[in-house]
């Protein structure tokens, strides 16, 4: 349980590097478990637990924002076999889709039968972040209000992620 | 009127057919969309007894049964204009999602609808309960007074066998029956009038922010065109959902909107919220669908309504010709093809299912008409998209659907040598070409590498800056592009399927070519970038003059019993009455000899509003106490409110 608590913590962190949306912005979605039961449904606890150290790793040797960024394109993201996950981790959060990950990662670590792009639930497609990232509604759901749609977008960064060097 | 009793009693097929054996119903009608809502309510208000057969399932009746398309929707992977609604195989419908390239000489059978091409028509119907208005999108346009004499003043297509100055009346009650959010003062354009001092029923909707970044680039731009300078100017369109009603309408009396359908109290609808979802489902229920009506129709006690009945063969007694009894299909469950078999009958018939339906079923029946034009003369508004990025946020992805667009190509000396044509701003961006804004973030995420900071300024850049202008270009009237059935294809309780022949004339290509340059002008303009492209392995890819081009279709299906002044030139009357059979009445957008460059519904239901008028005429004689404690205005009532 200690070790649940403690990677669903570093899942935040990760996602709010990857998606530029902080930890309120996150949590604010009531999606957090729900994501991150889905990474473990379908890419297994093993690589789940394997991709946060490699976070940890990375972000315990940054100094600063630079070389953390840097850390997780070439870690993580550019890694052949965390890269795909990473990034449908992005999509996950910005569209509340599962995306079925490319055929020749399934080839070469493991097809499972969960692995198929769906919606985690019909919550999680209203909470997309990037219809907050556009100031809109998703479509269909939430409704800003008659007549709200005639005044320009309020488009800001008020709720993105902020690098936090590790000794803080 | 209080919304605890808002829906409707279902009666048994065993009630059915021995009410129809009693002779109990003065019409029976197929299909509860709007045609055959609004007939039901017309006919009901005047004391007549009116039987109502749905293919489909009535579960959308209650709050919860609604709520559930909503839930199918959201979760659906596929946001395609049927993702809402369950799938049927005992009354299917056409979906987009089953349409792909045709290879010529073959015919594509994977879809409810069998494609025979030579291109491939992707529009579709949904049936369900209240019809294809559940997923349409309620942009509702009167058609130009020009319109109705296409062949005499232009060359091109068919006449009506009625002006607009015979359809405005109608027009008028269509508007007040759907709730109409327009103003009077922005939509009387290039001949369309209206009665003195006419107003909408509720205010126009506000444009959007987008279509004011788009009018202030495109606003004044000049086209020569026939000897003709077109100029430019976005104008907001009339909607079928609810906005602020207008304290003047009705002599002063104002307007109450119609909201959620629902067996108990559901204080929702009252006003569009900007959900951005017109198509395929409206979530609040603000939007106008055909359940409104029925339910009205419902209250005066007078409407059998049978659904899971699916209209099998129109029966004709060989004696005079008239209309026998209707042959239907009953299911239990959607799961399984076993059904029960029955008649119904009434003093008269009224088709009401769709332009595809009326004739798929008469077809079915052996009943091309003596004219032989049952299923022929298939049309559709052809839609060229083209899709590209503003140089500024625009907000897009936010309001109604589409709230404004241009009308200055609809009209004028070119239709006598190319397609007419409206233009739609698309507040949803790129959705309709692309599949935005999901296919925007797979973009950026797996095709542009980008994370963090840089994927978030990306997202905004390429979503809030969208603009799509949906080109709808008119289809004229032409017998090689039609429905047929044949005995190889049948759907799931064995009724025969509809088959399309379908194709594009040079006519519409020289319209959808100058929609293509008429674009490129405004994107010069606005000074945004240009994505339109069409790929040769797209479905509705075509070349025309060296160019590249697709299309779209509308779901705009009509002409497939078209109405003229004589039984050897059409299928049907001016009222829609069957030239061949006296108690039959095909009624629908497949009456419609030309569609112009409007959204068919409203047109549609404006002819349903004259076709019950000469009902009730032709019917009088079998009632006594008709007319009555009615609150449905004639047409003539209707020009003093």
């Amino acid at each position: 349980m200690e070790q649940q608590t403690q990677n669903i913590k570093h899942f935040i962190e990760l996602s709010g590097a990857l998606t530029d949306f902080n930890e309120f912005a996150l949590n604010g979605t009531g999606q957090v478990a729900a994501y991150y039961q889905t990474l473990v449904d379908i890419v297994g606890q093993q690589l789940v637990d394997n991709l946060l150290s490699t976070y940890c790793s990375v972000y315990e040797i940054s100094i600063n924002e630079q070389m953390f960024l840097d850390g997780l394109r070439k870690q993580i993201l550019g890694d052949l076999k965390l890269g795909p996950v990473a990034r449908n981790i992005i999509k996950l959060w910005y569209t509340g889709t599962w995306y079925q990950l490319p055929n020749t990662w399934r080839q070469a670590y493991g097809k499972s039968d969960n692995d198929i792009t769906f919606f985690v639930s019909s919550a999680s497609y209203m909470e997309g972040l990037l219809w907050h990232a556009i100031d809109a509604n998703p479509s269909g759901a939430k409704g800003p209000g008659y007549g709200s749609w005639s005044q320009p977008p309020n488009i800001n960064f008020d709720n993105a992620w902020q690098f936090k060097a590790n000794y803080q | 009127m209080t919304h605890s009793t808002r829906t409707i009693k279902q009666i048994t097929p065993d009630q059915a057919i021995e009410k129809s054996a009693n002779g109990e119903y003065h019409a029976v009608i197929i299909g509860s969309g709007i045609s055959g809502a609004i007939a039901a309510k017309q006919l009901t208000a005047k004391g007549l007894n009116v039987l109502v057969l749905e293919a489909a399932p009535a579960k959308d009746l209650t709050y919860s049964g609604f709520k559930q398309y909503l839930s199918n929707y959201y979760s659906n992977a596929s946001k395609d204009n049927n993702a809402p609604y369950p799938e049927n195989p005992n009354a299917p419908m056409p979906r987009s999602t089953t349409i792909s390239k045709l290879i010529p000489g073959q015919t594509d059978a994977k879809g409810y609808m069998v494609q025979n091409g030579p291109l491939a028509l992707d529009s579709t119907y949904t049936r369900v309960t209240g019809g294809t208005t559940m997923h349409w999108e309620a942009k509702i346009l009167r058609m130009l007074p020009e319109d109705f004499s296409i062949k005499s003043t232009y060359g091109v297509g068919l006449d009506w066998p009625i002006s607009y100055d015979d359809l405005m009346p109608y027009y008028r009650m269509a508007e007040r029956e759907i709730g109409v959010s327009a103003n009077v003062e922005e939509q009387g354009f290039y001949g369309i009038k209206y009665e003195q001092d006419y107003v909408y029923p509720m205010y126009g909707l506000p444009p959007s922010y987008l279509d004011q970044v788009v009018a202030k680039g495109i606003d004044g731009a000049e086209f020569e065109l026939s000897g003709e300078t077109l100029t430019v100017k976005v104008r907001p369109f009339p909607q079928g959902r609810n906005g602020i009603p207008n304290p003047n309408y009705n002599d002063g009396n104002g307007f109450k909107p119609v909201g959620a359908v629902s067996a108990h109290q559901v204080e929702q609808g009252g006003r569009c919220q900007g959900n951005n979802n017109c198509v395929p489902i409206c979530p609040v229920q603000a939007k106008y669908d055909a359940r409104k009506t029925l339910v009205d129709a419902a209250q005066t006690g007078r409407m059998d309504f049978l659904p899971q009945a699916v209209a099998s063969k129109v029966v004709v007694n060989p004696a005079d010709n008239s209309i026998e009894h209707i042959q239907f299909k009953h299911y239990k469950t959607t799961q399984s093809p076993e059904y029960t078999e029955g008649k119904v009958s009434g003093k008269l018939f009224i088709l009401a299912t769709n332009a595809i339906e009326n004739a798929r079923l008469m077809l079915a029946s052996g009943l091309p008409s003596s004219s032989g034009l049952v299923g022929k003369n298939l049309m559709d508004h052809t839609y060229l998209l083209t899709w590209g990025l503003l140089p500024e946020a625009a907000g897009t992805m936010r309001g109604t659907k589409c709230t404004s667009g241009i009308a200055d190509f609809r009209h004028g000396k070119s239709r006598s040598k190319q397609a007419a044509f409206g233009v739609d701003i698309h507040n949803d961006g790129w959705g309709w070409a692309t599949g935005s804004p999901f296919s925007d973030i797979e973009y950026l995420v797996d095709g542009q590498n980008k994370f963090g900071r840089d994927l978030r300024q990306g997202v905004i850049n390429r979503v809030s800056n969208q603009l799509l202008f949906a080109f709808m270009v008119e289809q004229v009237a032409d017998e090689s592009n039609r429905v047929t059935v044949d005995p190889q294809y049948k759907d799931a309780l064995g009724n025969m399927r509809p088959i399309v022949n379908y194709n594009v004339s040079d006519y519409s290509k020289a319209g959808i070519a100058f929609s293509s340059q008429a674009s490129k002008v405004f994107y010069q303009r606005l000074g945004a970038e240009d994505h339109s492209n069409y790929s040769p392995l797209d479905y509705g890819y075509f070349n025309y003059q060296g160019e590249d081009y697709y299309f779209r279709g509308g779901n705009h299906f009509s002409g497939t019993h078209i109405m003229g002044t004589s039984a050897e030139n059409s299928v049907v009357n001016e009222n829609q009455q069957s030239w061949d059979h006296a108690n039959l009445y095909l009624i629908g957008s497949g009456s419609m000899p030309t569609i112009g460059t409007s959204n068919t519904t409203l047109t549609l239901a404006a002819l349903v509003f004259k076709t019950t008028e000469d009902i009730i005429n032709k019917l009088s004689h079998y009632r006594i106490d008709l007319g009555n404690e009615s609150n449905t205005n004639t047409a003539k009532e209707a020009c003093h409110e």
